[in-house]
């Protein structure tokens, strides 16, 4: 997505998205977008929604700035409140 | 879920007229707020797509609340980082989902305005997935929904409060998503 000097990128493999509760998305839909965009089995996907349900958010994919942005234009895409951030 | 069946590479959907006829206005309501009518025509041109993506006028409101919930900032903490992402990713998601308005209501046409069962393609089924959630996101921010207890508050709600109407349309369309799910 956005183009960067190659050493940036280099440097630049901490990062993280984060999707956020929102009252409105379906349990079962976002276990659905997790399974279904990551890749995830069914109890990976069901324990990260939960922790999304339960504790507010959850990192659900970690990796590049790039891939982040392009894992962060996918959860919009299903109408999931995700954003990126360095992985602390 | 009785409005619900798989057969073959389908699923069949029982909506009513009515259904299908409030189905189709808020998918009409939808492709207004993300501005169908002023864009430029459907950009095959990778070179328009790309002016598309750069034009100032390609960026929709932000300040509305709806357009807020559905193009999120991607970063919290850096309001000109979220603005050079959605400057990157927002006309495709605009596009897109505009693209899933027109799947629905050609499945919804074809259905003879609910006379005869839907049929959604299990392959396509995550593009209705993903506009029903924007419709009903939209309606969730016009009803102000932001916690679980405004959900319960408005559940509460009697017949005669106008809001009551608005969130049991809210809720139909989590029926509908639930039951594509159901059979996916």
């Amino acid at each position: 997505m956005t183009v960067r000097p190659e050493e940036e990128q280099l440097l630049d493999a901490g990062w993280v998205t984060i999707v956020w509760d929102d009252p409105v998305n379906l349990m079962s839909y976002v276990t659905h977008v997790f399974t279904t965009y990551f890749g995830y089995p069914e109890v990976k996907a069901s324990k990260l929604m939960l922790q999304v349900h339960t504790e507010g958010k959850a990192a659900v994919s970690q990796g590049s700035r790039e891939k982040m942005e392009s894992d962060v234009d996918a959860m919009h895409s299903y109408g999931l409140w995700a954003s990126l951030e360095k992985s602390s | 879920m009785k409005d619900f069946a798989r057969k073959g590479p389908f699923i069949r959907v029982r909506l009513s007229e009515y259904e299908a006829t409030l189905l189709e206005s808020l998918l009409d309501q939808l492709t207004g707020l993300l501005g169908v009518d002023d864009s430029p025509p459907a950009a095959d041109d990778p070179f328009e797509r790309w002016q598309a993506e750069f034009s100032e006028t390609g960026t929709l409101d932000d300040t509305d609340p709806v357009i807020e919930r559905l193009f999120p900032a991607a970063y919290r903490d850096d309001p000109s980082a979220s603005a050079e992402f959605r400057r990157f990713t927002q006309a495709r998601q605009r596009q897109d989902r505009i693209d899933q308005a027109e799947l629905v209501m050609t499945a919804l046409r074809d259905s003879d305005g609910g006379h005869k069962p839907v049929q959604v393609r299990v392959i396509e089924v995550d593009q209705w997935l993903k506009v029903l959630t924007a419709v009903r996101l939209s309606l969730a921010v016009r009803l102000g929904i932001e916690s679980a207890a405004d959900a319960d508050e408005l559940d509460g709600l009697g017949e005669d409060d106008p809001r009551s109407y608005v969130y049991r349309v809210y809720e139909w369309i989590g029926y509908l998503s639930e039951g594509l799910l159901s059979q996916a």
